[in-house]
């Protein structure tokens, strides 16, 4: 009988801000354990919370053998430690550095009103298995998730400020917040016509993650069926699910069954061809997919997906070398959906107008749309560092899409 | 549980049982049993509230302690408003003692959804049948340092299939999930899901790309409870109303938000989904009007914001499980409904669409509505089916705009999903309405 034991830790202090101001501290710490066997074919899980019972534990996972659920034992003797939770600020000082920040971002921001999360947090994951693998990974984080209300509006809210942050640079946090203050009070308008597009890739093409995953595919209903090993991008575009909390803070370099990507970031799509889909070990084998580093799963479940966070290649130095003239930056855009063959299309809340690599001012709302192969494909730019909002996200993604007012 | 006078304190617990079974392709992939206990406690100086939580009941007073350690002592604390709001209630509620889902064995549980997944081969188009049960019985406890003393218990139990259909370059994902609270209104479904399923093939293989353009178009009412909820109801959650001292004006009780028509409630003692007989922080539910004859008639408070914005609280603290803090969320929100048929929604629409079911929706100043299922509607009938991205408008715009609502409200239950608001999602909730026309939505 072989075996797996994993135990992640998680702590964190989550703040709440209304009004600009701190008021309520939330403290959380929690331990979950997981033993997963295998014999004959089978699996059977178990976990608890709190302090582990190996002993316990590992009886009640034989126990659960006898549901009878078929899943390969192909365990690999993975090694490897990597500690990233460098102090990015104390437990003391946390409140008072946060409440400081708030301060400023209300001065430099006056027509805003400030509210929702900040959280400090930490884990550590431990994965071992009968083969003799030892896996260790820790980080931890800042998280700001601020949101803006333009005051006297009465919307829900209009603007927003997010980043998970490793390096805590609180200048660079306001500077940021007081370009989108200021631009948001910019009114400027464009023609309806294609432009150049700059976006996270999930936050516009989010909709086209469950055609990779190994069961649609498989079944031909993916807009990817088939095309494994085919060129299905632009040569420029590569996409990886990103594990290396040095690029992706508060993420655990293994999956769930102590598999670990190559730089720790498990490739999708490369140079344009799809190299893998989104699988466990359980559907690589019944499917005869290559395997990938692609597994999560609940404390006391049997594996199933996760993905840590989309890295694409980056293709330019600066937005500005990315995108010449005119390009719109989509930063919230809510409630769009692709058709099964492919159409995508969204409204757009909050978009900014980028001439020459610097934010112009606001746009009106709007659509934008286009067809998903064609987004990656030949209406595909490529990626550049975030030089709009450097304190945000690592980087965008630029495809021209038809804009509609 | 030893509160100390200085502070105002509450403390929830949850004993929550759960089932998961899941069969992918023929092969069991989950069949397991999760119960889980943990506490919420809340401590509160008048000043700043301090929240932690802890899976270890024996540690709750300590836990307490470290959060009266932290906070600030207030001799007073017994006058603030805020304190002076919450209710005193005591109670004990056992629905579903008789009918506990921790009653019937998991064999039972995984026999029954197997037996379902026939009806996912129907037809040669039909490709990787999925099916999954899930439920949910939570026994919950509430203790503050006010003397409220609540029990009651929650229920959820349901299956959702799902296949992929291809035929040739055509495809879709099907999907049925029925929700409900007690194990026997499962049964005797094969009928409905069978149907259900061969108008999904009927979809894959002749619906065609809706022409884009502004159409009439009438909701289901799962597609009006969505709307109901994400167009207005998040809009009355009244937390976002905390950051900006002119929303008090802006959101005027009596303002006029929308058609004469229509009425939107909220009420957390329909049994489903979005049952809160109690919210998280002891208060009763009640039934609340947001819309009334198209003007808004009230809004979603918890006891914070009710004493801010100097009004009642109504029932709608809710947190996601017993690690998060509560905050203003909905329970069961529902489109009353109104004096027409169905058949005198569609009358006198020349070209319009129908949407049936729906993927996901959102609302913010402009909604948006991404359907699964709709059909063309000509010259007063249903047609053919067709594939819509998304249906949008501006809310109040598409508000003022409904104009038919038909005579029956079905209210809906679900056991996948649920409401997101920030970092707590899902949230259970349930919603509903009649069928709903609105003279004109963009179709895209």
């Amino acid at each position: 009988m072989e075996k797996e034991l994993l135990t992640t830790t998680t702590g964190s202090v989550t703040l709440n801000v209304t009004a600009g101001k701190i008021d309520s501290y939330r403290r959380k710490d929690e331990t979950q354990n997981t033993v997963r066997v295998y014999e004959d074919g089978k699996i059977g899980v178990a976990g608890s919370l709190g302090d582990a019972d190996w002993e316990a534990l590992t009886a009640a996972a034989v126990e659960a053998l006898s549901n009878g659920i078929t899943y390969p034992c192909n365990l690999e003797a993975n090694q490897g430690e990597l500690d990233t939770s460098c102090g990015i600020l104390s437990g003391e000082e946390f409140l008072p550095a946060m409440q400081r920040l708030l301060d400023r971002i209300t001065a430099e921001c006056p027509r805003f009103g400030i509210s929702n999360k900040i959280q400090l947090a930490r884990f550590t994951t431990t994965y071992q298995n009968s083969k003799g693998a030892s896996l260790k990974a820790s980080d931890a984080y800042l998280l700001l998730s601020l949101v803006f209300q333009n005051k006297g509006a009465g919307n829900l809210y209009d603007c927003a400020y997010g980043a998970q942050l490793r390096a805590y640079d609180e200048d660079a946090v306001v500077a940021d917040c007081k370009k989108l203050h200021d631009a948001f009070y910019t009114d400027v308008d464009i023609e309806a016509g294609e432009y150049p597009v700059l976006c996270g890739f999930f936050d516009v093409l989010g909709s086209a993650i469950q055609h990779l995953v190994a069961e649609m595919y498989v079944s031909g209903a993916s807009l990817f069926s088939g095309k494994l090993g085919q060129q299905v991008a632009n040569a420029a575009f590569s996409l990886y699910d990103d594990r290396d909390p040095r690029t992706n803070p508060g993420s655990c370099f293994f999956d769930d069954e102590g598999q670990v990507a190559p730089d720790y970031r498990q490739p999708i799509i490369k140079n344009g061809v799809l190299t893998n889909l989104l699988v466990t070990k359980n559907t690589a084998a019944m499917f005869g997919l290559p395997p990938a580093a692609t597994s999560g799963a609940a404390y006391d479940g049997v594996p199933s997906l996760t993905l840590s966070g989309f890295r694409m290649d980056q293709t330019h130095a600066s937005v500005a070398e990315l995108t010449k003239g005119k390009s719109i930056l989509v930063l919230i855009a809510s409630g769009g959906d692709m058709t099964p063959d492919g159409h995508y299309a969204t409204p757009v809340q909050l978009a900014y107008l980028v001439e020459d690599g610097e934010i112009k001012g606001r746009l009106p709302e709007l659509n934008i749309a286009g067809d998903f192969f064609d987004l990656i494909g030949d209406r595909y730019l490529g990626s550049a560092p975030n030089t709009l909002l450097p304190s945000m996200r690592d980087s965008f993604m630029a495809c021209k899409m038809q804009v509609t007012k | 549980m030893i509160f100390n006078p200085l502070y105002y304190a509450d403390v929830r617990v949850e004993d929550r049982f759960s089932t998961t079974v899941r069969i992918f392709n023929g092969m069991l992939q989950e069949a397991k049993v999760r119960t889980e206990t943990r506490a919420f406690l809340r401590v509160f100086d008048g000043e700043m509230w301090y929240y932690a939580s802890t899976t270890d009941l024996s540690r709750v007073q300590e836990t307490l302690d470290e959060l009266y350690a932290i906070a600030k002592p207030n001799e007073h604390i017994a006058h603030h408003p805020v304190v002076k709001n919450f209710q005193r209630n005591r109670d004990t509620l056992s629905v579903f003692a008789g009918s506990s889902v921790r009653d019937i064995s998991l064999e039972e549980k995984r026999e029954f959804l197997a037996s379902l997944l026939p009806l996912l081969a129907a037809d040669p188009c039909m490709a990787m049948p999925a099916g999954v049960y899930l439920d949910r019985n939570s026994l919950y406890t509430f203790t503050s340092s006010l003397g409220a003393e609540i029990r009651f218990d929650y229920q959820t139990c349901g299956v959702v299939l799902s296949c992929d259909m291809v035929e040739g370059e055509k495809k879709f994902s099907a999907s049925w999930q029925k929700g409900a609270t007690r194990y026997k209104e499962l049964k005797g479904l094969e009928q409905e899901i069978a149907a259900e399923m061969a108008e999904q093939v009927a979809f894959m293989k002749r619906s065609v790309p809706v022409v884009p353009g502004e159409y009439p178009v009438v909701l289901s009412p799962q597609a009006a409870g969505v709307f109901a909820h994400e167009s207005f109801g998040h809009k009355s959650e009244s937390d976002f109303m905390l950051s900006d001292e002119s929303m008090k004006a802006e959101w005027a009780i009596g303002k006029e938000v929308g058609s004469p028509i229509l009425s939107i409630a909220e009420y957390g003692e329909i049994l489903g989904s979005g049952y809160v007989p109690y919210d998280d922080e002891g208060t009763k539910a009640r039934k609340n009007y947001l819309i009334k004859d198209g003007k808004l008639a009230g809004r979603l408070h918890s006891v914070l914001t009710a004493t801010v914005l100097e009004e009642e609280p109504t029932g709608n603290a809710r947190a996601k499980d017993c690690t998060f803090e509560p905050i203003v969320r909905m329970t069961n929100t529902y489109i009353e409904p109104g004096d027409c048929t169905f058949e005198e929604l569609l009358a006198p629409i020349k070209k319009g669409y129908y949407i049936k079911s729906i993927n996901h929706g959102s609302g913010m100043s402009t909604f948006t509505i991404a359907p699964d299922v709709a059909y063309e509607i000509v010259d007063g009938k249903l047609g053919s089916p067709v594939q819509i991205s998304v249906v949008t408008g501006n809310v109040f715009e598409t508000l003022g705009l409904i104009d038919g609502l038909s005579k029956e409200l079905t209210m809906l239950s679900f056991v996948t999903g649920g409401c997101g608001k920030m970092e707590q999602h899902p949230l259970p909730v349930g919603f509903g309405g009649p069928y709903v026309r609105v003279s004109r939505m963009k179709v895209q």
